[in-house]
């Protein structure tokens, strides 16, 4: 499947292009190498068990309750290599993309602690190894097993030392408790420490933590949004509630693949609650909309509304020019194409910031040198 | 307006397409069920090149059907490999869409040969 055929020109030579959402497939063979014992035996073993599309390694998980329909399988799209990584890129006209997993995306829903930070520590270092590449535009989020925070607040010191370590991806589905949970604050400390930021990011899961009971929805059509944007928003109003911003208030926070419409109701919401029970909520200094106008947010699944004007304004509404941060989700089913951000009518100055200078001064990455 | 030519029409069965290309674009050329038709290879949703997507059916149901599902449109429904948008081969419209469509030209059987109408 190419992604080039028929491809207009998308980019100007000035503009560049950071993509903070990129997946790599994080398949058992390629983790056994890099896992301690005994879990690198159970991932060579697990290696060979059948397996479906975003499987977390030796579990079943991810509860497939859709409809199988004929012909329509473009969902397994993967990448394999930093080598094909780049070349799809390329083909995206993306400079530098942040890598993401594909199979630890649901790692936080293993109810096996030490395992799950064994499979956390095999991701780190098989990035640190064979992925992440300056010269290549390929950076990475050191995974936070939230099974094990100690563990994970070392790993984000350990990574984070490394220049191509600009992140700290905090899985969100199935993550209980929520990230706001007081048992969670050695890895904050850690990420404010490294001045690196801390990313959410959930994924499509049925599971008995928030958000659970989407098995009442018999297709991904209608699971899907409440599988991002509603666990986006549980962990939200959880690291609010417990005061994250107001605690690290050096610390980044940054909320993906879940759009941008949903945050100016978080904004109106919370303030309004926030008038009748602001003893509640004692140690945040100022009304919650002040700590999410500070929140990043990545555009994937951009919203596509019959008038892109109104995207325009949405983004207005929360001053979002210098908190979106572009991502395409690549290569999964539902990636956005960099062009259908840059054709939205935004300005000149906000798309030169979503597309990447945003990203940019974010996670401290230079600027790519263009040859010619 | 060129002619350009997509070989002979019966190198092409029933549920085969081939491309043509002209200036710096594809079109993508099918034979559904028997009749001729030809589309850009350019989704109009993010761009993507529908028209090398899988050819299927698809589930549909309304009053009509009393409300019962339906494997319809077997052989006509062309997926976009990007985000599976379905488009009518028949007319390239998207199926219960907000009226969006595949770039259609003409298809023109002349003494055997397909030619296409840009």
């Amino acid at each position: 499947m190419s992604v080039t055929a028929d491809r207009p020109t998308t980019t100007r030579d000035d503009l560049v292009i950071v993509d903070v959402d990129v997946h790599v497939n994080d398949t058992p063979e390629a983790l056994a190498p890099y896992c301690d014992a005994p879990y690198r035996r159970v991932l060579e073993h697990i290696s060979t068990l059948p397996r479906r599309y975003l499987d977390i390694p030796g579990y079943a998980l991810r509860l497939a309750i859709d409809l199988p329909l004929p012909d329509r399988g473009a969902g397994a799209r993967s990448v394999h290599t930093p080598q094909q990584m780049r070349e799809d890129l390329d083909a995206l006209a993306v400079d530098i993309g942040i890598l993401f997993p594909d199979h630890l995306l649901t790692m936080a829903a293993l109810p096996d602690d030490v395992y799950a930070a064994a499979l956390g520590r095999a991701y780190n270092a098989w990035l640190a190894e064979e992925w992440v590449s300056r010269a290549e535009g390929l950076y990475g989020a050191v995974v936070a097993a939230p099974q094990d925070p100690e563990d994970a607040a070392r790993e984000i010191r350990r990574y984070g030392a490394l220049d191509e370590f600009v992140g700290v991806y905090l899985p969100t589905a199935g993550v209980n408790p929520l990230w706001g949970a007081r048992r969670y604050t050695p890895i904050f400390e850690a990420a404010a420490e490294m001045g690196l930021p801390v990313m959410l990011h959930s994924v499509g899961l049925i599971h008995a933590a928030f958000p659970f009971n989407v098995e009442q929805f018999r297709t991904i059509l209608f699971r899907h949004p409440i599988q991002h944007e509603f666990a986006l928003m549980a962990n939200m109003f959880s690291m609010l509630e417990s005061a994250i911003p107001a605690r690290f208030p050096d610390l980044r926070i940054v909320f993906t693949e879940g759009g941008i419409s949903w945050v100016p109701f978080t904004m109106w919401r919370l303030d309004k609650e926030y008038h009748e029970y602001r003893s509640l909520a004692p140690l945040l200094e100022h009304p919650p909309s002040h700590y999410i106008r500070k929140f990043y947010f990545s555009t994937q699944p951009i919203e596509e509304p019959e008038r892109p004007q109104d995207l325009v304004t949405m983004l207005d509404m929360f001053d979002g020019a210098d908190q979106v941060l572009f991502a395409s989700d690549w290569p999964h089913h539902d990636f956005d194409h960099p062009r259908q951000v840059l054709n939205m009518p935004f300005s000149a100055d906000a798309k030169r910031k979503i597309m990447g200078e945003n990203a940019l001064a974010l996670f401290g990455i230079d600027a790519p040198v263009r040859a010619g | 307006m060129a002619r350009i030519s997509a070989g002979p029409a019966d190198a092409l069965a029933p549920g085969e397409r081939t491309f043509v290309t002209h200036r710096n674009f594809e079109i993508g050329v099918f034979n559904v069920n028997g009749k001729f038709r030809a589309y850009r290879n350019r989704c109009p949703h993010q761009l993507g090149p529908a028209c090398e997507g899988a050819i299927s059916g698809t589930l549909m149901g309304s009053a009509d059907t009393d409300w019962q599902l339906e494997w319809v449109l077997d052989g006509r429904v062309l997926l976009c490999p990007w985000h599976q948008v379905e488009f009518d081969l028949d007319t390239g419209e998207r199926i219960r869409g907000l009226g969006e469509r595949l770039r259609s030209y003409t298809v023109e059987v002349d003494d055997g040969e397909l030619y296409v109408h840009v």
